[in-house]
């Protein structure tokens, strides 16, 4: 289906709100929009006092570089990992769900326009 | 007021028996909301209290103990109950129907045992009702999946019958209450228990079955089963060291299997696994703070686990997949399941005014509080790993990203307003906790809503989304593929049945070597014999007379020997 062409006439208002994320340039601008978000996060640390049980949550910033970081640290882990488990999608066979397709009787399949 | 007599579970059980004989779906539909809304009055109005005691074979059996701990978990069994039926109008199969009254009915019935035997009977009802939704699905993998679920959770359940026995031997009592590790008895109880909460190794039944179950089955088996084995566990072992560090490695090891997985149901089952493990390290903890913590947050855990497992179910049941290599752009035509679904996450992920946050931040500070500095740190980390998979990953594959080209009609009705409600009480939950922090078993003095708390978690979930930003737009961010990602199951799915051929194998040519060695043997004798004694051997040419001489001859030789020896 091609999505620029298409007929958004018939879809709901709140569907019309969320495609404001998907115009051309919009990632872009949300990304650097987090950033600045971010920065001004990092600045509010200075603005109060803080009370952490531990040390390290009085240094401005840690938890969002705890956060940056660690997160950073977990997708290239789970990156590594998947190049030592990762199987086909039939590795168990009739034995598991993995490769079956959902039964449809259990379904109600529709498209937008039915 | 006849109701007070009647132990809730068996409201829910009387109704599974009435309800295959209602012809019309709707009379069927109708009774599966009014049973857990009818079951939630009777708890909320039931003073403390022990009730509906009863002997069995001289034990004396307390079904029904109210009291502060019993009674939030009835109440969000009822609520789960109540959401996930409504969720599962649609559905004309009796067979689910009666498995989810059941399967609830048994889960309340667990949390009111006020001794190990009642706890055992309601802990079996869990397994074999819940089953159902699994096996409802009728594929050959299903049925597979389902058969290696009721295995783990029958076995969890002789387990704990087997530690109650020697518990009994022990102390003489049949009481559930709060235990010491130590003993053979305990241990056991405690291994059924954990078994049930998903404890790292024992783990995954939870992340084979789920994902296994009907579209509505899974909503309503993410729940019951492993947040009654967290109350199992606050009742019976608050306080137990070892549990904080269990539950620190709980919340760690999902969140990686849960990045590179590719079926939505079952990264939510991961994600489910990792919120198991902040309950845990709650109860290890053990402070009442510590264990308001566990409560509400499996209280708000529940809604927003089911809210997701609904958007997610929501998604498959209108395009045949859940699989996230598959998804995408389905904000387009699904908005409010993807709006419902953004509420699940955030709720999850903990971030301010939304539930998640009002909850887990009690055990957080619990844990720093009672000076566990790696174990908070992990927690915090296990935080934001939360965001990567149940945050960012579920909404952002399915209802963003790339197009999928699918242009899926918007969930049912009763499934938006299954959602919409779930959806409604993360959001009041996180705005306003104090009806709920007045449900748990301790008074609360907390302040989610302190400066520190909200800059400190702003700080950590919008950095590591702003780190996810970057390694989407480096390409690092590992993209979603087909694929079935090895965990420990592989053990006893795929190690041990090759073990076992093998050896089969092995066995058999040992025992082909070993008995050709003798046929070659015996063979051996038979030509020999035939050789001296067949038609053409030396004895057949002498009359049998000659030969008796012969052999008498060779025994008096052997007389003489002896004879000589001897003296």
């Amino acid at each position: 289906m091609n999505a620029k062409n298409e007929d958004t006439s018939s879809y709901s208002p709140l569907s019309r709100l969320f495609g404001l994320v998907d115009r051309p340039g919009a990632a872009n601008r949300i990304f650097w929009g987090l950033a600045v978000f971010c920065g001004l996060l990092f600045l509010a640390d200075f603005t109060y006092e803080k009370h952490g049980h531990f040390a390290v949550e009085n240094i401005p910033g840690f938890f969002g570089f705890y956060g940056f970081v660690m997160f950073t640290a977990l997708i290239l882990a789970a990156k590594l990992l998947r190049v030592l488990i990762r199987r086909p999608e039939d590795y168990y066979g009739n034995k598991a769900i993995d490769s079956e397709s959902y039964p449809e009787r259990g379904l109600d399949r529709a498209t937008h326009d039915d | 007021m006849m109701i007070e007599l009647i132990p809730t579970a068996f409201l829910y059980i009387a109704a599974a028996l009435i309800l295959p004989l209602l012809p019309q779906t709707r009379a069927r539909g109708a009774l599966l909301l009014l049973v857990p809304l009818l079951a939630a009055w009777q708890v909320w109005m039931l003073p403390e209290g022990i009730y509906a005691r009863t002997e069995f074979f001289g034990l004396n059996l307390e079904l029904m103990r109210v009291d502060k701990l019993s009674r939030v978990f009835a109440l969000i069994f009822c609520l789960a109950a109540f959401l996930g039926n409504l969720y599962a109008w649609h559905v004309n199969d009796r067979v689910q129907q009666v498995a989810a009254l059941v399967y609830a009915g048994s889960a309340i019935g667990a949390v009111f045992a006020g001794d190990l035997m009642t706890l055992f009977f309601y802990w079996e009802g869990t397994a074999i009702a819940s089953v159902f939704l699994i096996w409802a699905r009728r594929t050959e993998g299903a049925y597979h999946t389902g058969m290696r679920y009721l295995i783990i959770q029958v076995g969890s359940g002789v387990i704990l019958l087997a530690g109650a026995a020697l518990y009994w031997r022990e102390t003489g009592s049949m009481t559930f209450e709060t235990m010491t590790l130590g003993s053979p008895a305990t241990w056991l109880i405690f291994l059924s228990f954990g078994i049930k909460c998903a404890f790292p190794l024992l783990h995954n039944w939870l992340q084979d079955s789920y994902p296994a179950a009907t579209v509505t089955g899974t909503v309503i088996l993410s729940a019951f089963t492993t947040k009654l084995a967290v109350y199992a566990l606050a009742r019976g072992f608050a306080g137990t060291e070892i549990l904080i560090y269990i539950g620190a490695i709980m919340t760690l090891f999902p969140i990686f299997f849960a990045e590179i997985e590719n079926d939505l149901r079952r990264v939510l089952a991961y994600s489910l696994n990792n919120q198991l493990g902040f309950m845990v390290v709650g109860i290890g903890v053990g402070t009442e703070m510590a264990l308001n913590g566990t409560v509400s947050h499996a209280f708000a855990h529940i809604l927003y686990k089911a809210l997701l497992f609904m958007s997610v179910g929501a998604v498959l049941y209108r395009t045949g997949t859940s699989k996230a290599s598959e998804l995408g752009g389905l904000y387009r035509t699904m908005p409010k399941t993807a709006l419902f679904c953004l509420v699940g996450a955030a709720s999850i992920s903990a971030f301010p005014l939304f539930s998640g946050f009002v909850t887990k931040s009690l055990i957080l500070d619990a844990t720093a509080s009672q000076h566990y500095p790696i174990i908070w740190g992990v927690l915090v980390f296990a935080s934001a790993g939360v965001l990567s998979h149940s945050g960012i990953k579920i909404p952002f594959f399915t209802f963003f990203y790339h197009d999928s080209g699918l242009r899926p009609k918007e969930a049912p009705a009763h499934m938006l307003w299954a959602m919409g409600i779930t959806a409604a009480l993360c959001i009041t939950i996180g705005i306003y906790p104090d009806p709920l922090y007045a449900l748990l078993p301790y008074e609360v003095v907390f302040h989610p809503y302190t400066i520190g708390h909200v800059a400190g978690q702003l700080q950590l979930l919008f950095f590591a989304l702003l780190a996810f930003g970057v390694l989407m737009r480096t390409g690092i961010h590992p993209p979603e593929i087909r694929a079935v990602n090895l965990d420990f199951d592989w053990i006893y799915r795929r190690a041990l049945p090759r073990l076992i051929a093998w050896l089969a194998v092995v066995v058999t040519r040992l025992w082909h070597a070993h008995s050709a060695f003798w046929q070659r043997r015996m063979l051996g004798i038979y030509q020999r014999l035939y050789a001296s004694h067949g038609p053409e051997g030396r004895m057949a040419q002498v009359w049998p007379t000659g030969s008796m001489v012969l052999w008498i001859a060779v025994l008096l030789g052997v007389t003489l020997v002896v004879s000589f020896l001897k003296f």
